[in-house]
């Protein structure tokens, strides 16, 4: 009998790849996170780099930990956790105690991501959902606080001035830092809040190597802009101190948690943008963009449903609302006909 | 110069300096073609000729009584050995006739036909006797495009060859221009078009220079440059780039009142009504970067591809001698474990929407546009993971589909819904799964629920 088989790929067409994938995508939002990475690890020093190691280990461990009791294959390397891991690192304080930012990695990489079906299936930004986790439990960390107090590593005095952030200090009355500190590098808030210029740069890296479009980031921070005006307040203040930067650009750009089409991903931004303002002026100044963007998140699906694009050749439905119309429950059921 | 072009899409490396400028060339002829009896969308042909009977090349081997179907002709002079299923290019077997050469491969003579003088129906009658179908892949019987029910105002000749790597029209425009224009003339006076339209891929300018001179000073021929995007060929794509019309979901061209056509079917159709010269041979292109020689070749329909190859230089890097690699007998003999390394991939397609292949004996057929042989490093081997939902498929669907939702919900099982996003007006163009960061393989989710939902209906 002769040998016909040749042993070679043969799979579905099409037969070339875009040489992007997941991992080399990740690769670029740790490229683009350097700048403010190293802007606070300046001003913070062995705080801030303490803050980070921690928080990639934990992610990367926890990671490791649920993968092998859900039974399923580890990939680490396609970057996801370690992108998780170093977004908690930068949502937090340098001088927040370790256990807390550990808590906070575990929590986004083992519940908001694995437990929920790993990348692709988490509704929530799971950097965002593990910090959110740790404030809304904190006042239960005050005793364990005093217990595992010895466990604070000391590595000198942060800075001459260790103080709240910028934000509290705004909607506070308190003198505020100058604007172009703000900008470019100013040692307060968390890590991420050190330098707006450098998250912009990090942001505009990934529009340019398209792994986000610009419409999230336009759309949050013009509506900001806008509604501070409104409300009179400083829109550059607004922009420039807090999380809206970071926000912005890395985490309601998150190509999990955010929506399909253009149009979709514009509502979001100006809604997160009209949340954010509505939590910060009225009530509490600071975790406003945290929350924003974690109750945008949970209207993806509905957003996506809501701009449905036509087909190529198909006239649109022109009624309002009409994704709201309930639809001829068939799945599960075969038709007989 | 200002190009056309359609919403959306995605520009794609061309991949076609390395075989653009090679002239068609003939290639010796095999010992031995499989033809299948089915290449061609519609009901398969029964064979009209048994197992040894003498054969001439252009003869008719099998038909069929049906409408949308393509009779099959003999492509060599020679001996029928067997009517039997053989490996075909999608990886089933189809009934085929196997022929064996004769020494005597001379030409048949062709009586000259003046073309002005055929009537409407004439002209379908010899296009259908021929055995046209679509040439750019589809198969559709062409005399069935050419009985369209409604008024047709234009005829389309598709010349984009939007997927990289493939030359062959290209070649074909320039080489045999008038032969094309004739050819496109004969169509649109079957179908009644007043006004005929050359689509054409600005990355082919000599091909745009030379129809120039031709179709020169003729008011109802025009010559649309199109952006060199994919899918510019799509036949949706290519109506609304060059006439602003768009076909509805579920519709085809005629409704909207065109036809279009692949250059090499125009260029058959000619041949056909000229010559009474069935289709049993067709251009390709040969070329990837695992090939010694690439290039545009004449090759009869049922030559397998290992025969091809072999006349194209061989693979890189493999040392076979000739009798070491005999094609022609239906003892076929390969270097197979020497092959394994050398080779990633071979397509029989385009890279977009062709059909891998695992034998060297599956033999061409009418729809094949070209053969592709990828060195492994070209071949992705990750597997697919979840979808991460970064949009790009969304944002590069000429269908304006969510490739996204379709894969996943297909993948699951649950195919009405992925019907609900779109499945069924997929035409399978692959811009999804090119862009997928996750190498999800959407285009064959998509198969699945057309087949799932087929057998619901």
């Amino acid at each position: 009998m002769v040998e016909h088989d040749l042993q070679i790929t043969v799979s579905s067409s099409p037969h070339l790849r875009m040489p992007v994938t997941v991992s080399t995508a990740m690769r670029d939002v740790i490229i683009a996170l350097l700048p403010v990475t190293l802007v606070s690890i300046l001003l913070f020093g062995l705080y801030a780099l303490f803050l980070i190691a921690v928080c990639l280990s934990t992610a990367a461990l926890t990671e490791v930990l649920f993968r092998r009791i859900l039974n399923k294959p580890v990939t680490l390397h396609d970057g996801s956790a370690l992108v998780t891991g170093l977004l908690v690192a930068m949502l937090f304080a340098p001088a927040t105690a370790w256990w807390t930012a550990a808590l906070a990695t575990f929590i986004g990489v083992g519940i908001a991501k694995e437990l929920m079906g790993g990348l692709g299936w988490n509704r929530f930004n799971p950097a965002l959902f593990g910090r959110l986790t740790v404030i809304m439990i904190y006042p239960l960390f005050y005793y364990v606080t005093e217990a595992f107090g010895l466990l604070r590593p000391y590595f000198g005095p942060i800075d001459a001035v260790t103080q709240g952030t910028p934000l509290a200090q705004m909607i506070q009355g308190v003198n505020l830092p100058p604007l172009n500190q703000l900008l470019i590098a100013y040692p307060g808030g968390s890590l991420s809040e050190t330098s707006a210029l450098a998250v912009f740069i990090g942001g505009v890296f990934l529009i340019v190597r398209k792994h986000i479009t610009w419409h999230i980031p336009v759309a949050i921070i013009g509506t900001v802009a806008i509604m501070a005006l409104i409300l009179g307040e400083s829109p550059f203040y607004h922009i420039l101190a807090g999380g809206v930067m970071i926000g912005a650009f890395f985490m309601a750009t998150d190509w999990v948690t955010s929506p399909i089409t253009l149009q979709g991903k514009f509502i979001f931004g100006i809604s997160i943008g009209v949340l954010l303002m509505l939590f910060r002026v009225p009530l509490a100044p600071t975790e406003g963009m945290a929350f924003s963007i974690l109750i945008m998140n949970f209207f993806v699906p509905l957003i996506d449903l809501a701009t449905k694009r036509p087909k190529f050749g198909e006239v649109k439905e022109k009624r309002f609302f009409s994704f709201l119309k309930p639809k001829p429950y068939s799945y599960g059921a075969q038709k007989q006909s | 110069m200002t190009v056309k072009t359609f919403y959306r899409g995605i520009f794609l490396p061309h991949h076609k300096k390395q075989s653009e400028n090679k002239p068609i060339e003939d290639i010796a002829s095999p010992k031995e073609v499989v033809i299948p009896l089915h290449q061609h969308t519609g009901a398969p042909c029964h064979a009209v000729v048994e197992v040894g009977e003498a054969v001439k090349t252009g003869q008719k081997i099998a038909d069929c009584d049906s409408y949308v179907t393509a009779p099959t002709h003999a492509s060599i002079n020679g001996t029928v050995t067997a009517i039997e299923p053989r490996p075909y290019f999608t990886s089933s077997e189809v009934e085929s006739v196997v022929i064996k050469a004769d020494t005597n491969q001379s030409e048949p003579k062709w009586v000259e036909r003046d073309i002005e003088k055929l009537s409407v129906d004439e002209i379908k009658e010899a296009v259908r006797e021929a055995g046209i179908v679509g040439m750019g892949g589809a198969a559709f019987p062409t005399h069935v495009k050419l009985s369209p029910p409604n008024k047709i105002d234009a005829v389309i000749i598709n010349a984009c060859e939007c997927e990289p790597f493939l030359t062959c029209d290209h070649r074909l425009m320039v080489e045999d221009a008038e032969v094309m224009v004739e050819g496109t003339k004969l169509i649109a006076r079957s179908v009644g078009a007043p006004k005929i339209i050359f689509g054409v891929e600005a990355n082919k300018p000599d091909g745009i220079e030379k129809l120039k001179t031709i179709i020169d000073g003729n008011d109802d021929m025009e010559i649309v440059v199109l952006d060199v995007k994919y899918p510019q060929g799509a036949e949706k794509q290519l109506i609304k780039a060059s006439m602003g019309r768009e076909v509805p979901p579920g519709k085809l061209p005629f409704d909207v009142g065109v036809v279009v056509q692949n250059v090499a079917t125009a260029i058959a159709v000619y041949e056909a009504c000229r010559f009474n010269k069935p289709l049993y041979e067709r251009v390709l292109t040969v070329t990837g970067d695992a090939v010694n020689n690439p290039g545009n070749y004449r090759v009869r329909i049922g030559t397998t591809i290992g025969h091809i190859i072999e006349q194209c230089g061989g693979i890189k890097g493999s040392s076979y001698v000739e009798d070491e690699i005999d094609t022609g007998s239906s003892e076929v003999r390969y270097p197979v474990a020497a092959l394994a390394h050398l080779v990633g991939k071979i397509v029989l397609g385009g890279p977009m929407t062709g059909w891998a292949q695992n034998r060297l004996d599956v033999p061409i057929v009418k729809g094949s546009s070209g053969i592709l042989v990828f060195s492994p490093e070209l071949v992705s081997k990750t597997d697919h993971i979840a979808c991460v939902r970064c949009t790009k498929c969304v944002e590069h669907c000429p269908m304006f589909l969510y490739p996204n939702y379709i894969g996943v919900y297909s993948e699951t099982g649950r195919h009405e819904l992925a019907a609900e996003w779109g499945a069924m007006d997929c035409f399978e163009c692959g811009i999804c799964v090119y862009v997928c960061p996750s190498n999800r393989p959407i285009v064959q989710f998509v198969r699945e629920t057309k087949k799932d939902r087929a057998a619901h209906k």
